[in-house]
């Protein structure tokens, strides 16, 4: 693919931004700062000279001109190569096709140099497969990020071209695939001055109040609930066997603590949500891009190759789900399910504006607005059986206990709850439960607690596999699970009626209809 | 369209496990009586009920456009994938497989959670099986990544 490259030949090696001669200092100096305290401390009290001080910041420094020094990179034809290293110099060079994002942070002190730091990711997971240039003039950056991802649109089109001619069949090449590498790379054309990017969304800071609805914000109450609890329970108990004397105040105090936690906690979270996300934008770039750029101290920017990009998640747990609020995470290929974080397309915010945002970025309107298809009485059967059977296993064990006095009769009240909230769960279970086939994508929703809507693109489907356990045969229904490369990997429809659910197997793989009876 | 090459002997390679299950059993004799003759009927309608199960429900086809899994028991899944998802397909040999000259044919696709698993193929078989499926995906293009 590279001969067939456009691209002109020879883009020469560069180097860092000078200025990064500060940035390294200050940060080298904070990961010594112990050791340097040493140095510092030995020196007043042994009476050494102070040239110790002063080597110490030497090697430092040096350390910082020898990385200037030795740092290159080019974006070359199909490539992108990185060189580095004094002693023990590395060389390490990724296929443009390979690159996945591009990212680009600049902290604090980074902005204030105006420099930034590029991270191009080529999604093979291990840290040295990392291209990290820091750092380098914050407006250099941004020419380098559109450089590398034409660069990768550029190679994969090509690539994309080859096979599409090498394949007698060309109905076998994944449309998605071929469109989107069009949409990257409209031929030669594409050297033309870029279009002016879209915005499609802006923060509000208002959207903070929901930060301490999510599960770091509640994970946090639930702590301070937890300690206030281990000190309020003895009093209780103090109440009950030594006197009343606590009664009014001790109650009101833990009340009091209780409160100003809760408050403290829920400060906290708001400012950690305002801190992570101030200027939340979210673009689309003419390159094929959605760009996600966010950060008070350090900004962000996150590019997602719309090629790459195979739909979106939108998640509402229930404390989000009751204060009107969601969150959205883009289905990339390529990156690690386990580190989601750049993933993120927007933190907890009105409904309305992160399902616009949602269809927006997957350009399938209909996706986030078109009622669902519900699973019917099978499914809504199920959803009530697996939620009240192990309400009354409980109960009815807690009565076994407290029948035989292992326990006291409070456990039975309480094992009596959940019981009492299994209904609600299964209605509410059963009302999410859902899913839509458009032409582009698979919707597919589902959870109370934890609710989601999948929204995956049928393209990137790798396989279809339709799940059937003991129960759900007795039921008549089954789980229809569309595997692809993307996100999560899997994405269950649950409990279809089982014809249903051959049928929509059959539809996301034409090929399995030659398999089901059912289809 | 390929006819299916040949059935699974499930029966066989899921038996043998059961063996190991049994002595596990005797071996409580000691402890309890009623647990023992307990386990051991659980034990034995699961010798006999659980590998003829499996081998009713397990089985698979491959056709020029797609591979079909079927398997399980209790719970059942099949799942399907086409050719041209195919990433590579690897013959493996577990120990209790290789005394009983079997193999199993593994399907990877792009997907971490879209391999398929053949079980319990006559090992012959399960290389012509590798070999045909290889070439065959080797001719398709596109892995949606």
């Amino acid at each position: 693919m590279t001969d067939a490259d456009p691209e002109p030949e020879g883009s020469e090696w560069r180097r860092l931004d000078a200025r990064m001669l500060l940035v390294h200092p200050v940060q080298e100096a904070v990961r010594f700062l112990p050791a340097l305290l040493v140095v510092f401390v030995t020196g007043r009290s042994s009476d050494r000279s102070p040239w110790w001080d002063v080597a110490a910041l030497a090697v430092i420094v040096g350390i910082g001109v020898s990385r200037w020094f030795t740092t290159r990179y080019r974006v070359g034809p199909g490539r992108i190569e990185l060189r580095s290293g004094l002693l023990q110099r590395t060389e390490l060079t990724t296929p443009a096709d390979r690159v996945r994002t591009v990212d680009i942070t600049a902290t604090l002190l980074h902005r204030v140099l105006g420099l930034a730091r590029v991270e191009v990711g080529t999604g093979s997971g291990g840290l040295t497969e990392r291209l990290v240039l820091d750092a380098l003039d914050a407006g250099a950056a941004q020419r380098l990020r559109d450089e590398v991802l034409r660069s990768a649109g550029r190679a994969r089109a090509a690539r994309a071209d080859a096979e599409a001619q090498a394949d007698v069949d060309a109905e076998t090449v994944p449309a998605a695939d071929t469109l989107a590498a069009a949409q990257v790379v409209p031929g030669p054309a594409s050297d033309l001055p870029p279009a002016p990017e879209r915005e499609l969304l802006r923060f509000d800071p208002a959207w903070a109040r929901y930060a301490p609805l999510t599960v770091s914000g509640l994970a946090g109450l639930a702590a301070i609930w937890g300690f206030a609890m281990q000190y309020l329970l003895p009093t209780v108990e103090d109440i009950e066997t030594t006197g009343r004397w606590i009664e009014g105040l001790g109650l009101l105090a833990a009340g009091v603590g209780l409160l100003a936690g809760g408050v403290a906690i829920a400060a906290a979270a708001v400012a950690a949500y305002l801190i992570g996300n101030w200027q939340l934008r979210v673009t689309r770039h003419p390159a094929g891009t959605i760009e996600v750029t966010r950060g008070l101290f350090t900004r962000r920017a996150t590019s997602i190759e719309e090629a790459r990009l195979r739909g979106v998640e939108l998640a509402r747990p229930l404390p989000l789900r009751l204060a009107g609020a969601a969150r959205l995470r883009a289905v990339t290929t390529g990156l690690n399910p386990l580190e989601q974080g750049s993933s993120q397309l927007c933190p907890p915010a009105p409904v309305a504006v992160v399902e616009r945002l949602a269809a927006d970025v997957v350009e399938d309107p209909t996706a986030l607005t078109v009622p669902l298809r519900a699973h019917g009485a099978g499914a809504r059967r199920r959803r009530f059986t697996r939620a009240v059977v192990p309400a009354l296993v409980l109960v009815g064990l807690a009565a076994i206990a407290v029948a035989r006095q292992w326990a006291p009769p409070v456990v039975l009240a309480v094992s009596v709850l959940p019981l009492l909230v299994a209904p609600w769960l299964a209605r509410d279970r059963y009302a999410a439960l859902g899913h839509l086939l458009t032409p582009r994508h698979l919707v597919a929703q589902a959870g109370s607690l934890l609710r989601r809507r999948d929204v995956v693109e049928r393209a990137g489907t790798v396989s279809v596999l339709v799940r059937q356990s003991l129960m759900q045969r007795r039921v008549g229904v089954a789980t229809t699970v569309l595997a692809t490369g993307a996100g999560r990997w899997s994405y269950p429809v649950l409990d279809l009626p089982a014809a249903e659910a051959d049928a929509l197997a059959a539809e996301l793989v034409p090929e399995a209809r030659q398999f089901l009876v059912g289809a | 369209m390929w006819a299916a090459v040949g059935l699974i002997e499930v029966l066989v390679l899921l038996g043998a496990p059961q063996l190991f299950w049994a002595r596990i059993h005797d071996w409580q004799h000691a402890w309890s009586l009623p647990m023992a003759i307990a386990s051991g009927v659980v034990a034995a309608a699961y010798l006999v009920g659980m590998p003829a199960w499996r081998y009713r429900v397990h089985r698979w086809e491959a056709t020029p456009t797609a591979v079909y899994t079927q398997s399980g028991w209790l719970s059942q899944e099949r799942r399907i994938a086409p050719l041209s998802r195919i990433q590579t397909v690897d013959v493996r040999r577990g120990p209790v497989a290789q005394l009983f000259r079997l193999a199993s044919v593994r399907v990877t696709t792009a997907s971490a959670a879209g391999a398929l698993e053949i079980h319990g193929l006559e090992s012959a078989d399960a290389d012509r099986l590798a070999e045909q499926l290889t070439a065959a995906a080797a001719a398709e293009r596109g892995d949606a990544t």
